[in-house]
């Protein structure tokens, strides 16, 4: 039976015309985008066409999108980068309670290294106060870094506010855009940013690849040193074939996004809707309407995230969890806790995330399959199995 | 002698090295209809030789090449 895949947040299966469009890229444009000869020009050129179609999907100009590795790199580059750029002028970084790990632990090595880092909290919903922002920011701060949409409870932060304040503060604002590009509009411009992540396999793109929007005229030292690659801002022969496919997954998502949002989300809430009516002590986690499309996300009380997922596993479905089971324990996501949760409740986390394959009928067969596996897992976590 | 009327695009790669500036001129001529003409502004040196050659390669038209004290503009008209 072939698994039914509700992990879209984790990764999402690359688009036919995507694969279409690498192999061609290995086939056709295998040269060296540095080289001045013929063949290096083709991948050059390929490389910049999809710096146009990345660019255009968030109001962006080319010339201000960095490839990068991944959004990991993205987010390092952008915090180290930042961070670096300022030294002797601030050394103060605003971030949020919730952010994903690329931003959280590069904070961390950043405050290890004496800058002095403010997490701001979030409200039961995992929402910022774009208040508690203005109030952080000093005449020290180098950065606000507030992620766009939350990877496990999908909440929208209110990123044109945050925006506002911190250009009227003369602040960088970063957002890690990983989970949202291609996914919710996104205009750099309307929503004052300075700095954006973005990730080519979460929108159907190849793995391996994303990108660094860089406002012209911020000032970013390079992350990777040892070429000239990227106009100087990222050394590195560029991943060609990579780069294709996400230009490739940009240019069809600008012209799909508005309408597979609006199919995805009615699913989603079917789902969330069958969820709540069918589980007894069922929450939505994450804010009820401010959230991704494609984000459903629940805690069920008395189970453990790490079970649910094996044994929707064995039915055939593939989900996740924000709970990470280590060495055999299951920890609380930071991001639960953080919105309030109690350590009990947060380990029973479930995040299921839709895309533009899935289907009402396969949304209905999970609705039918969750109760029986969610009164398996209460009954062998109650019986005290790990 | 040629008249000269307005081009549909006017690009500034000065400080674009080659040959990036021709590929971003690549790109945009071909989006443009047959006959339409982009201008671009180059740096004296290399990028004025080499743009126009690479556009000719490509059986587009050079126009007028006018060398001004902020650059060198090349007018060219795709086929």
């Amino acid at each position: 039976m072939e698994q039914v895949y509700f992990d879209h947040a984790a990764t999402t299966p690359p688009r036919p015309e995507v694969i279409a469009a690498v192999c061609a890229s290995l086939q056709e444009r295998w040269g060296n985008p540095s080289s001045l000869h013929a063949t290096g020009v083709r991948a050059l050129e390929a490389v910049e066409r999809a710096r146009e179609h990345v660019a255009a999907v968030i109001g962006a100009q080319a010339d201000e999108m960095v490839f990068t590795g991944s959004g990991t790199e993205a987010d390092n580059h952008a915090l180290v980068g930042a961070s670096l750029a300022a030294e002797g002028r601030g050394n103060h970084l605003i971030t949020s309670a919730i952010e994903h790990h690329a931003i959280e632990q590069t904070a961390e090595f950043l405050g290890r290294r004496g800058l002095r880092i403010t997490y701001l909290p979030v409200d039961c919903h995992g929402l910022v106060d774009p208040g508690a922002v203005r109030d952080a920011i000093t005449d020290h701060t180098v950065l606000v870094s507030i992620m766009q949409a939350n990877n496990e409870v999908g909440t929208l932060q209110s990123i044109g506010e945050i925006g506002i304040i911190c250009r009227e503060r003369g602040v960088l604002f970063h957002t890690d855009a990983v989970q949202t590009f291609g996914h919710v509009r996104i205009d750099v411009r309307e929503m004052h940013l300075d700095l954006l992540s973005l990730s080519a396999h979460k929108l159907y793109g190849p793995k391996g690849v994303g990108a660094l929007f860089v406002r012209k005229g911020v000032k970013l030292e390079p992350y990777l040193h040892g070429g000239g690659q990227e106009l100087g801002r990222r050394a590195s022969t560029e991943n060609v074939p990579g780069i294709v496919g996400l230009g490739e997954a940009a240019r069809l998502v600008r012209l799909e996004m508005n309408q597979e949002a609006e199919q995805v989300g009615a699913l989603r809430d079917r789902l969330v809707r069958g969820v709540l009516a069918s589980i007894a002590d069922a929450r939505l986690t994450g804010h009820p309407t401010q959230r991704l499309p494609n984000n459903a996300s629940f805690c069920l009380r008395g189970t453990d995230g790490h079970a649910l997922v094996v044994a929707l596993d064995a039915e055939g479905f593939a989900v996740s969890s924000g709970s990470a089971c280590t060495s055999g324990w299951t920890r609380p996501s930071h991001v639960l806790l953080a919105m309030g949760l109690a350590p009990e409740e947060a380990k029973g986390s479930l995040r299921v995330s839709l895309g533009r394959s899935n289907t009402r009928e396969e949304v209905d067969r999970f609705l039918q399959v969750l109760p029986g596996v969610v009164a398996r897992v209460r009954e062998i976590s109650s019986a005290g199995v790990r | 002698m040629t008249t000269l009327r307005t081009p549909a695009l006017t690009m500034d790669l000065r400080g674009t090295p080659c040959p990036l500036n021709w590929v971003k001129t690549k790109l945009r001529l071909e989006e443009m209809a047959p006959g339409a003409w982009l201008e671009v502004v180059v740096d004296d040196g290399n990028p004025a030789r080499n743009v126009p050659r690479s556009a000719e390669g490509e059986g587009h038209r050079i126009v007028v090449i006018t060398v001004t004290p902020e650059g060198v503009r090349v007018l060219i008209e795709k086929v």
